[in-house]
């Protein structure tokens, strides 16, 4: 309750209650969607494709926990394996512990609104539909503690914690990446699959548990018993396979951390950095080792310009883009760039987490270490950018003049940002934590400020762009460009002192939020 | 005389209505081996905080090194060494490049602060762990790594809160060794712990502070003399006997859990 006095605390629950609310209204439209489109396919009589409605079920369930892992309930039963209970309570408790989960609650939810549907659509089938419903989701239910159980032992050691985020990322990530690599994603022609892998998946599809789930459904009098005893064969399988699971921690099955090998001692004298003293290049390895030896970080980083360059010249915006007006390619690819700053610039202490003591005791002052901190973000904001722009100069031939602007413009919003993202920093730090797949890399309080930023500054960007337009300036935008460059260094050098002495006298509350 | 190298003025600090340290008035001299000692919670650690600028005091001062911390602070950084509560050690660096990476914020050159570094990973024991992340390091490892971390820039006073907490005895005997060889070298060690036969091996001086309170001071022998305590006539009392006295803390038999 204590931390809720503070305002930036309460700001974050704030935040947190309207995700909430959110949430809830989320399940409820879906649950819609599930009641609606049972009754829509039974009408229809394509019951064939009811098995699709418990794929997105049986996915939801046995994935959602993991890549939202900081959202489910954090008891750890291996710590409850300690306590004097015998496993029939302790398999019981673990089990039952599951349907806590928010994600077991929406798909539950989902399955009583197919039910619901079944008995609106066809009374006759309820009952089948009752039967199958239940064992699917007592399947699901265990299937989802044994993935859970496997999630956890590949978590054991920090490395295996990170790959897992870093597999989670990408396999996010992929599905719209081949939707660009594909191109024109509204021909489906292109997504067509070739019929043997047709014909290797379907009797996949019919035999799978929602398969044959949906099949049970059928059971009005017609003959596919076969189905039933499949569910029966799955449930029982996922229980026994739970059980060895379950048994082993009981019994005190722990995990350790690899051996490692011995290695020759060898310290590297460090990086020289030019035009910068020593203890801000120090400060800048520092960091840049950071990003480096943070697979996701890297990944957050090069996604956008790569997804801008896919989209750019293998979508059907192409045309647009690149025949009427070039440089709007360039100047999209900047504020798309500029979207992805706040991830590494308004949280800049939290990736350090109890390090950030580590700043305070340095005799260097503080307002030095955030100079330094951007100077390093902004360098890899600035090379990106510059390897993009250069391909797009190229090869959309934009003018030089107009590369100008848009760079200009690009650097003017870009030491905004660092200057703001400072300010942000001390105000709403938050701890990253790297092995958690939902550890968001700035607080929710520091995401809306971001926007707050961002939209004058669009506001301005645009009115300049209009303004050039309308009274036929064309140097308008580059004058206006250099100085929007000038007052933004003056914005910046008063935020980062303004930073650096909010931070000091908000030690307790920085240290507290980073867990120092 | 001897030099008053760290020196508090009525020192206060309070968290709303509680009072964690209450006008600490403490004088450590050069050389001194100075062990600040107290029940959980009676202030150790927000003094620690506030002698190295981790946390403002309400009120009051502390001079270090002749300087004062609240308007001198960076130069009295730049002198001393600390091993803070939480280590405060940038866990995604190895142990070479942190060590490294400290040394250069402390001003060394790159070419000194490699070569200490190595120096003190080897010294450490920690040669063959330099290539893994600090993240990766045991308790024990990651304490090693916050006391190289602490004296890489060759500092006048260490500042070390709970050293030997989780620590293995091995790592123990050689943060021991490290330290007696700090003294003799004119450093000067302040440290907060709760192994008191620690402390009494080590410690030429020490502090007893109660609910933010400094309840006595000084040598050992001068605490074993302002201490009486019954049945101890013939041999000199221990430091925990003198601890146990001080903040009265030992609880008799019949107190003592009944189904026990």
């Amino acid at each position: 309750m204590n931390s809720l006095r503070r305002p930036t605390r309460s700001a974050e629950l704030g935040l947190q209650a309207l995700w909430f609310i959110f949430g809830g209204g989320f399940v409820l439209l879906t649950c819609a969607g599930f009641f609606g489109g049972t009754i829509g396919l039974i009408k229809i009589e394509r019951t064939d494709l009811l098995d699709l409605l418990l794929w997105g079920v049986f996915l939801v369930w046995q994935l959602a926990p993991i890549l939202f892992e900081g959202y489910s309930p954090g008891l750890s039963f291996r710590e409850v394996a300690r306590y004097p209970i015998s496993f029939r309570v302790y398999f019981l408790l673990s089990s039952a512990y599951g349907m806590v989960d928010p994600a077991a609650i929406t798909c539950t939810l989902w399955l009583f609104s197919m039910w619901l549907g079944v008995l609106v659509a066809r009374p006759e089938w309820a009952l089948a539909a009752a039967v199958a419903l239940l064992l699917f989701a007592i399947l699901n239910l265990f299937l989802n503690r044994i993935v859970i159980g496997l999630f956890e032992r590949f978590q054991s050691t920090r490395r295996g914690r990170e790959r897992m985020v870093f597999l989670m990322f990408v396999l996010l990530l992929l599905p719209q990446f081949l939707q660009f690599v594909t191109g024109y994603w509204t021909n489906m022609r292109v997504l067509k699959l070739p019929a043997w892998v047709l014909d290797a998946v379907l009797p996949l599809r019919e035999f799978s548990p929602p398969g044959v789930a949906a099949k049970v459904f059928l059971l009005d009098g017609s003959p596919e018993f076969w189905a039933l005893g499949g569910l029966l064969f799955y449930g029982c399988l996922a229980f026994l396979l739970l059980q060895r699971q379950l048994r082993a921690i009981h019994q005190g099955e722990i995990y350790a951390e690899a051996y490692t090998v011995r290695r020759e001692l060898k310290v590297s004298k460090g990086w020289r950095v030019p035009f910068v003293d020593g203890i801000t290049a120090a400060i800048i390895e520092k960091e840049l080792r950071y990003v480096r030896q943070t697979s996701r970080l890297l990944l957050q980083l090069i996604y956008p310009p790569i997804i801008f360059l896919l989209i750019a010249f293998n979508g059907p915006t192409r045309k647009f883009i690149s025949v009427s007006r070039p440089e709007g390619l360039l100047a999209g690819m900047a504020g798309f760039m500029l979207l992805s700053v706040p991830n590494m610039a308004y949280n800049a202490f939290g990736m350090d987490k109890e390090a950030f003591g580590r700043w305070l005791l340095s005799p260097s002052p503080l307002a030095k270490v955030l100079l330094a901190k951007n100077l390093t973000c902004g360098g890899i904001f600035v090379t990106l950018y510059l390897i993009v722009a250069v391909v797009l100069v190229v090869i959309s031939h934009i003018g030089l003049v107009a590369a100008a602007t848009v760079t200009i413009g690009f650097l003017a919003i870009l030491v905004i940002q660092l200057g703001a993202g400072n300010l942000i920093s001390v105000i709403w730090p938050k701890r990253i934590e790297l092995a958690k797949m939902n550890s968001r890399m700035v607080s929710n309080a520091a995401g809306v400020a971001s926007l707050l930023v961002v939209l004058p500054l669009t506001a301005i960007a645009g009115a300049v762009a209009f303004a050039s337009w309308y009274w036929q300036l064309p140097w308008l935008p580059l004058l206006g460009g250099l100085a929007c460059l000038a007052a933004s260094l003056k914005i910046y050098s008063y935020l980062l002192h303004r930073s650096a002495r909010y931070a000091w006298e908000h030690i307790e509350e920085i240290t507290g939020n980073l867990g120092a | 005389m001897a030099e008053t190298v760290l020196q508090t003025l009525a020192l206060r600090r309070t968290f709303g209505p509680l009072i964690a340290v209450d006008n600490l008035d403490l004088r450590v001299e050069k050389q001194q081996f100075y062990g600040f000692l107290g029940p959980n919670g009676a202030g150790k650690s927000t003094t620690i905080k506030m002698l190295t600028g981790l946390l403002r005091p309400t009120s009051g001062q502390v001079h270090i090194l002749g300087r004062n911390l609240a308007t001198d602070s960076v130069e009295i950084k730049r002198r001393i060494g600390v091993v803070p509560e939480g280590l405060a050690l940038f866990e995604r660096l190895t142990g070479a490049q942190l060590l490294n990476f400290v040394g250069r914020m402390y001003g060394l050159d790159r070419a000194k602060a490699a070569e200490r570094s190595a120096e003190l990973l080897e010294f450490m024991d920690l040669k063959d762990s330099a290539d893994k992340l600090v993240a990766d390091y045991s308790h024990g490892m990651k304490k090693k790594t916050a006391l190289a971390a602490a004296v890489i820039h060759g500092p006048e006073i260490l500042f070390l809160d709970e050293p030997f907490e989780g620590v293995d005895a091995i790592a123990a005997t050689t943060l021991k060794r490290l330290l007696q060889r700090f003294i003799v070298h004119g450093g000067t060690v302040f440290l907060t712990s709760h192994v008191l036969e620690v402390v009494e091996r080590l410690c030429t001086h020490i502090g007893i502070i109660q609910r933010g309170r400094l309840v006595a001071s000084g040598s050992l022998e001068e605490l074993r003399s302002g201490v009486k305590v019954a049945g101890h006539d013939q041999a000199p009392l221990t430091l925990e006997e003198i601890f146990l006295q001080v903040v009265g803390g030992a609880k008799q038999d019949a107190e003592v859990l009944s189904w026990l």
